[in-house]
């Protein structure tokens, strides 16, 4: 625990950090005060950094305006709409196509050939519309987004 | 949802500054920031308002982001020379703001977590417990590890000038 109690000599260093970010204790703050009261060094490093610390915060990091922000957020609310629509209208596909199974197959009064051939038709479309979806999704694997952490 | 997206769309800028400063690179820190954008979008449920405002929280997505950029990154992709181009603006180039160049200048003379921890605190404005909080690091640890930047950086600004 650093106190006001340490010697007059031993110089403040961090908390000069601490002092200028307000992230003191009332006690490490009198100690600043005081030893910055005697001892040149350690005043003249506390305006200095303060003043690196005004330069820094009057700097522009970043040459994007919020323009630019705004259009990647709307590209991004997109996209992800979009997606979830995607998922939304899988979802009802395949429950309707369970559906339409069972009726086909339980409710039907074709013949049994006649189901065999209508089943090979729509099987077909089915084991067609697998393989592409398996594909896009095989390069959906390879995005980057994917595993952004939280 | 939608006060969310516009926090998010003013955290933008901040936070590429944040990435550019870990990435070296305007465009690859927009790349990232775009990413966190839509990793929360797709998630916005991860962010947890009683835990605390936004900003530190997006920081954080956006920090994991360009670290996850910089695992990937061959080696040999970034050239020393390219290190840390913000972008000059036509003030800077005329020399109107020779200080704000100067501060650029500096910060790319430092070590990143050193860059990061002086960007975060002076420039993005969090408190100690909030740095903490973004970096995964005990909060105890940042006034020595901010000071220590800062002297660096007050170092490399003085090199510069001489
Ligand atoms: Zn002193």
């Amino acid at each position: 625990m650093l106190s006001n109690t340490k010697p007059m000599d031993e110089h403040v260093g961090e908390l000069l950090s601490g002092y200028i970010d307000g992230e003191l204790t009332q006690q490490q703050r009198q100690r600043v005060e005081i030893h910055c009261g005697n001892c040149g060094k350690c005043e003249s490093e506390l305006s200095a950094l303060r003043a690196l610390r005004r330069d820094v915060s009057n700097s522009r990091l970043s040459e994007y305006g919020e323009d630019v922000w705004r259009e990647k957020m709307d590209d991004t609310t997109v996209k992800v709409t979009r997606s979830i629509g995607w998922l939304l209208f899988l979802g009802a596909v395949l429950i309707c196509g369970g559906i339409g199974i069972y009726a086909f197959v339980f409710e039907s009064s074709m013949g049994t050939f006649e189901k065999l051939l209508i089943g090979a038709v729509y099987g077909g479309l089915a084991l067609l519309f697998i393989s592409v979806l398996r594909q896009r999704l095989i390069e959906r694997k390879a995005d980057k987004y994917k595993d952004v952490e939280i | 949802m939608t006060i969310m997206r516009q926090e998010l769309t003013q955290l933008g800028g901040g936070a590429h500054a944040l990435a550019t400063q870990l990435l070296g690179n305007a465009d690859d820190a927009a790349d990232a920031v775009h990413d966190a954008f839509e990793a929360v979008l797709r998630r916005p449920q991860a962010y947890d308002s009683r835990k605390g405002p936004l900003k530190p929280w997006f920081l954080r997505v956006v920090r994991n982001r360009c670290l996850d950029m910089i695992r990937r990154r061959r080696p040999s992709a970034m050239p020393v020379e390219e290190l840390i181009d913000p972008g000059t603006t036509p003030e800077e180039a005329l020399g109107v703001d020779q200080r704000r160049m100067a501060i650029k200048q500096a910060l790319a003379m430092i070590p990143a977590e050193k860059r990061e921890l002086i960007v975060l605190r002076d420039y993005l404005d969090l408190s100690y417990a909030q740095i903490a909080d973004v970096l995964g690091i005990a909060q105890g640890t940042v006034m020595s590890r901010l000071h220590r930047s800062r002297i660096a950086l007050k170092e490399a600004l003085d090199n510069d000038a001489q």
